[in-house]
């Protein structure tokens, strides 16, 4: 069936005011980033402008982004490792062994998602002060894996399950064991899910604000944290927070766009699978 | 399955992980929010039973809490799932163009919440935002978005549903995707308009998955912290105090006891409310549904 040009044409049209939505916040962030204090205040709102990076070098200067970076990305790496090492056995685990209640434990799983984070944050800000974590990357970690912990096996399910079983059983017979067959053999087959995995367990933790704004204090202070810092005075800190917000959400755009075909995959596998 | 008992020792490491890090705090927490414990009063710590329980029923700043976040969850998932619904019947049609857009609908869903909601306010600014600029020179004045307390409750509103419409419309634009195409042919065959055969075939084979994601979509929007915080903050007054951020507040005031009581009082909320979606949910299905 081809469709009809008129239709084309109301299609393009009605995606106008869509992408406009969509896009123009971000559009217009970026470009105040680069704007001179003058041209942020223009009136009109200047659309077209001489860019500049004073914003991001006073960024770069003036508040020591640097170390809330390197913060960001170590409790971001870390929560990625941990969730994948966990999500990666449990997930196998379900995949391919069957046992007394494990459809009802993979749901539990799932539910534990669900419950509202400040409920967790309380207790585990006092579990945390007394084992003298607060303010550490590791009290961060801990926290972060746990969030990402059941859509990591979630998804991984759904990965392991499609690997050939008969590759699985022919190494098992050859003498692997079932924890060498899931490095040797399902691991590599699977790659992509752990690809996506490991995507979504990263901006799990580069996007949380919460826990980051209770547990950090100066140590451990992440990016999240520090934009809506900068945020309580829109006046004269507009330019460097709108720098400061770009240089954050870029990695997710790049990965967003980068690895569209298996966001999508990993998002709506749970809803149109299970 | 073949490879026998070792998958216990599989699950065993993540289950236990997460076993610590969720339940062990909710215990704790159940048995804190029995307690009158002020931080700033350490040696003052008693023993009140359901006290912290019962005073949150007659707690007209609680109550309102509830109100603001059931108003913010219903509105926010009507339009989300409106919109959502429509974006993915857009995208649905047969163009190829449409596969390409289709990656710039989603970003929001990715951006980091504290940074669009800073977009937002931006945005929202009275004197010096876009918005009202524009809207002021259309003859409709400077709306003062986040500080009038009945608009501020529409502007956080939106903002949530800029950042998760494209999740709304992922997950039914993946339902609409693993449709069968022959069901739509023999409609059309048989005359069905585009109407009927939405109403007809689309509706029943979705409703599954479209309630699966205003399940989803209604548990995270009621517990919505990141914008409202960076919007409004809960205000202007307790305009937009949604039960999260009554909850931020009693730990910030350092009121340990209450704190718990009010997230435990929000999780049977939750569980309330996923309750009675999932009865919606799992009631009996069409055939072929």
């Amino acid at each position: 069936m081809r469709p009809s040009r008129l239709r084309t044409v109301l299609t393009a049209l009605a995606m106008l005011p869509v992408l406009a939505w969509t896009l123009f916040p971000i559009y217009w962030i970026t470009t105040a980033s680069f704007k001179t204090e003058l041209a942020l205040y223009a009136r009109p709102p200047q659309w077209l402008f001489t860019p500049i990076l004073d914003n991001y070098t006073r960024v770069l200067t003036n508040i020591p982004f640097m170390q809330y970076l390197k913060n960001s990305l170590v409790i971001a790496i870390g929560t990625t490792l941990g969730s994948l090492v966990l999500g990666t056995l449990a997930g196998y685990g379900f995949a391919r062994f069957r046992f007394r209640f494990s459809e009802a434990v993979r749901f539990l799983v799932l539910v534990m998602r669900m419950a509202p984070r400040m409920v967790l944050v309380v207790p585990y800000y006092l579990m945390m002060q007394r084992l003298g974590l607060l303010d550490t990357y590791t009290g961060l970690v801990l926290a972060y894996v746990s969030f990402a912990l059941p859509f990591s096996i979630w998804l991984l399910i759904g990965f392991f399950v499609d690997v050939p079983i008969d590759v699985e059983e022919a190494a098992l017979i050859d003498g692997c064991s079932p924890l060498g067959v899931l490095v040797r053999i399902v691991i590599p087959i699977a790659a992509p899910g752990l690809v996506v995995a490991a995507i979504f367990a990263f901006l799990v933790s580069w996007n949380e604000f919460l826990f980051a704004l209770i547990l950090s204090g100066v140590e451990a202070k992440t990016l999240p944290v520090v934009i809506a810092g900068l945020n309580t005075d829109v006046g004269p800190l507009y330019g460097e927070m709108s720098a400061a917000a770009v240089m954050v959400m870029l990695p997710n755009i790049v990965m967003t766009v980068a690895l569209q075909r298996y966001l999508v995959k990993g998002l709506t596998l749970g809803a149109v699978k299970g | 399955m073949a490879i026998g008992s070792a998958g216990r020792w599989f699950l065993l490491p993540g289950l236990v992980f997460l076993f610590a890090i969720d339940l062990i705090p909710l215990v704790y927490s159940a048995w804190i929010s029995l307690y009158n414990w002020w931080l700033i009063r350490p040696r003052d710590i008693r023993f009140v039973g359901l006290a912290n329980y019962l005073r949150l029923g007659h707690d007209p700043e609680f109550i309102r809490a509830v109100v603001v976040t059931t108003l913010f969850t219903s509105g926010a998932v009507v339009v989300e799932f409106l919109i959502g619904l429509g974006l993915a019947l857009l995208f649905a049609q047969p163009f190829r163009f449409l596969r390409r857009l289709r990656v710039l609908i989603l970003l929001p869903l990715f951006v980091v919440p504290v940074v669009g909601a800073t977009m937002w306010r931006v945005i929202f600014h009275p004197e010096v935002g876009v918005l009202n600029y524009y809207l002021n020179a259309l003859g409709l004045g400077r709306p003062p978005w986040l500080s009038d307390p009945t608009l501020a409750l529409v502007s956080i509103t939106l903002v949530d549903a800029w950042r998760t419409i494209p999740f709304m419309f992922l997950v039914i634009y993946a339902g609409l995707e693993v449709l069968p195409g022959e069901l739509f042919e023999a409609a059309a065959v048989d005359g069905a308009s585009g109407w009927q055969s939405f109403r007809y075939i689309t509706v029943p084979l979705l409703t599954y998955i479209m309630l699966l994601a205003v399940l989803i979509r209604a548990m995270d929007a009621f517990r919505e912290f990141d914008i409202i915080f960076v919007l409004t903050g809960g205000g202007p007054g307790t305009a937009t105090q949604t039960v999260q951020i009554l909850n931020y507040r009693a730990f910030g005031l350092g009121h340990m006891g209450e704190a718990n009581a009010i997230g435990l009082v929000t999780l049977g909320l939750v569980a309330l409310m996923c309750w009675a979606l999932m009865r919606l949910i799992l009631r009996p299905r069409p055939a072929g549904g």
